[in-house]
């Protein structure tokens, strides 16, 4: 059967998140490039600005792929408790680096383990006690917040190593050809670039990977086919909680200050990275995303916000952010919902 | 096999009677450790909090019932409350007036998320993450910078001070209890309310039964946004005349932890409003406990998520021996 050459465009755009990403994504920085020559914004909106917004990617896209592992996993797999894990285990850094004076990659270490620690509550509950993500994780995020806050009786840490810490977010220049390229800030190589292909690799290149999407798509067929379905259950949430504990890390450095309520203030961090997931093409239902949607759907998010940024003085400008966030979050669940009704799917 | 009794749920379940005794022991404890506890004056505000959380528990109970979940009844919250609030101090219309305001702007919002829900084939959780977005951005434009101040006390009916109160019993609390026990009542006795079960238990089913699923499920989500407007007369009518921007904030997850407390499945087909409303006033009882016994008041949170835990633990290893008789 012939498909005509437009029928064909729209069923790749529906059918492939990353070639509607990538549309998005050239749509949003082309319009606000439109707007920065007509001289609408109040700064403007360039090469060098779409890098040094990328500093907002590290977390976001972060968390946004431990929700993908999590809801790969199926079984209404979801982790509302991720924010939280960043507020906790961001205490437990700022009392390891800033008070008890531990080396940076002790601290880190630490952190990281003890992040995977409150993943592994999660995914014990999930897995091997069989609550719903939703209700463990909600669980456990009261629970998490709560120690966070009382841990150091409300007050952030902010001693001397934890201020300077300041300097994992700073931008640098690229070596050799750095002149030429906007400078990029350090956190992209130190933390994104290295979970981006750590999970990458996981997914895609390990057994791990393959049985974690093979219980997501159908765990009864899992276990009949002989995978360790609680097993591989389980680690999803553990290695959820250790992205946490590494975003901890980020985000202490990008306060300046270890904050008990870093990680849920406002609307909190899970609800973002969980957009972010969605938008990048995860399947709620369990065994479909891929590293790709989510890191694209990233940068749609961050450059798209940093624009809005520009556009709207003041207040005005982090409200525009939220109408934005929920009406792409809107407009890729419906679309999910068509493409699955009209082709079966998304990859 | 009895026919009636598998027709009919247990009027009240082992859960209710487990909350209703935790409650008690919890507030007898208190009682003995903080004298001041068991006095009006300490009680009456805590019934007063319990209100919002319970009445939203309401339409909460009923949406996770049929299988979904409402995350954005935070937000909406603080959509019908400045509006209400602002509705009382600039354009100064009276009682009836805001309350039919409040309602009104709740059904709107849970229409939004019923037509979405029931007619984007979506799971409720991504479409009402969304919402939630909307809405706040809503609530914060209409909020313009800064907060609304000078709130008369058109609201007072429902909770502050003597003009609230019936034998001592704010009417907060007890509008709240009579709505509960209708929903209760119509959940239960009706073939209407037996749909929302019916579509929680299996969707597909229902429909080949006969059952009018989207428009039940579309019902659910503008039920809840309906409750959540009076909700708002509520939360406006508790605090002082002073609403700042954090309205809302948070209760979403507070009103889903009380539906979870009181025993209703997360998946869907099985639930109780008596329940919720147990769970609600076990939250607060904690909250106000731990202030009372001099602790931090974010320590609450923490027994919240334990609660949430046992409870469900407990349902979870009771399905467990059931599913082990039956085999």
């Amino acid at each position: 059967m012939t498909e005509s050459l437009g029928a064909r465009l729209l069923r790749i755009l529906l059918t492939q998140r990353i070639a509607l990403l990538a549309v998005l994504i050239v749509a949003v920085v082309v319009t606000f490039f439109v707007q920065d020559a007509g001289g609408y914004l109040t700064a403007p909106y360039d090469f060098d600005y779409m890098s040094a917004a990328l500093i907002n990617a590290v977390p976001l896209a972060m968390l946004g792929l431990a929700e993908l592992l999590v809801i790969l996993s199926g079984r209404g797999g979801i982790d509302l408790s991720v924010g939280a894990i960043v507020s906790l285990a961001g205490m437990v850094f700022g009392f390891a680096y800033g008070e008890w004076g531990w080396p940076l990659w002790a601290a880190i270490i630490l952190t990281a383990l003890f992040g995977a620690l409150c993943g592994a509550l999660n995914g014990f509950l999930v897995s091997f006690i069989g609550f719903p993500a939703l209700i463990a994780t909600l669980a456990t995020y009261y629970a998490y917040k709560s120690l966070a806050i009382v841990i150091n009786d409300q007050q952030p840490i902010s001693t001397k190593p934890i201020q300077q810490l300041f300097s994992i977010s700073e931008s640098v220049e690229l070596p050799l050809f750095g002149q030429y390229v906007p400078d990029v800030p350090l956190g992209i190589f130190t933390f994104l670039l290295p979970t981006v292909v750590a999970v990458w690799v996981l997914l895609a290149r390990t057994t791990y990977g393959r049985r974690l999407y093979a219980i997501g798509t159908n765990d009864v067929a899992g276990r009949w086919a002989g995978l360790p379905v609680r097993d591989t259950r389980f680690k999803a949430y553990v290695y959820a909680g250790l992205l946490s504990g590494l975003v901890a890390v980020v985000t202490v450095g990008q306060f300046a200050s270890a904050r008990p309520d870093a990680g849920v203030s406002g609307n909190g961090m899970a609800l973002p990275a969980i957009t972010i997931a969605v938008l990048g093409g995860v399947a709620i239902t369990g065994g479909i995303g891929r590293v790709a949607g989510v890191v694209l759907a990233t940068l749609l998010i961050v450059w798209l916000n940093a624009g809005i940024l520009l556009a709207f003085v003041g207040n005005e400008g982090s409200q525009y952010q939220l109408l934005a966030l929920g009406a792409v979050l809107i407009f890729a669940a419906l679309l999910n919902g068509l493409t699955n009704r009209r082709y079966g799917g998304t990859s | 096999m009895n026919g009636k009794a598998r027709v009919l749920p247990p009027p009240v379940t082992s859960q209710e009677v487990v909350l209703l005794g935790v409650i008690a022991v919890l507030w007898a404890a208190l009682a003995v450790s903080t004298p001041a506890f068991l006095t009006a004056g300490s009680i009456q505000p805590l019934l007063v909090a319990t209100a919002p959380v319970a009445l939203v528990g309401v339409g909460m109970t009923i949406v996770i019932i049929t299988g979904g979940i409402d995350v954005s009844v935070g937000g909406a919250i603080m959509v019908c409350s400045v509006l209400t609030a602002k509705a009382l101090v600039e354009a100064e219309v009276g009682l009836g007036v805001a309350v039919l305001l409040a309602v009104a702007a709740g059904g709107v919002l849970g229409l939004v998320n019923g037509v979405l829900i029931a007619y984007g084939r979506v799971h409720a959780i991504i479409i009402t993450f969304g919402t939630a977005n909307l809405f706040l951005f809503l609530g914060l434009r209409i909020f313009g910078s800064g907060t609304v101040n000078g709130i008369p006390g058109t609201l007072a009916f429902f909770g502050r001070g003597t003009a609230g109160r019936t034998l001592g019993v704010p009417h907060a609390f007890l509008i709240t209890a009579l709505l509960t026990v209708a929903a209760w009542w119509y959940l239960r006795h009706t073939a209407g309310g037996r749909h929302f079960f019916a579509i929680g238990g299996d969707a597909q089913a229902a429909r080949l039964a006969g059952v009018r699923v989207r428009r039940r499920v579309l019902l659910a989500y503008l039920v809840t946004g309906l409750l959540v407007g009076l909700a708002s007369c509520f939360v406006i009518a508790q605090g002082t005349s002073t609403l700042d921007q954090s309205v809302g904030s948070g209760k979403e997850l507070a009103v889903i932890a009380a539906v979870v407390i009181g025993g209703t499945s997360i998946m869907g087909g099985r639930g109780s409003v008596l329940g919720t409303f147990l769970g609600a006033l076990l939250v607060q009882s904690v909250a106000s406990g731990v202030t009372q016994l001099g602790w931090r008041s974010q320590l609450s949170d923490l027994f919240v998520g334990i609660f949430i835990i046992v409870a469900v633990g407990a349902d979870l290893l009771r399905a467990r021996a059931r599913a082990r008789r039956n085999r």
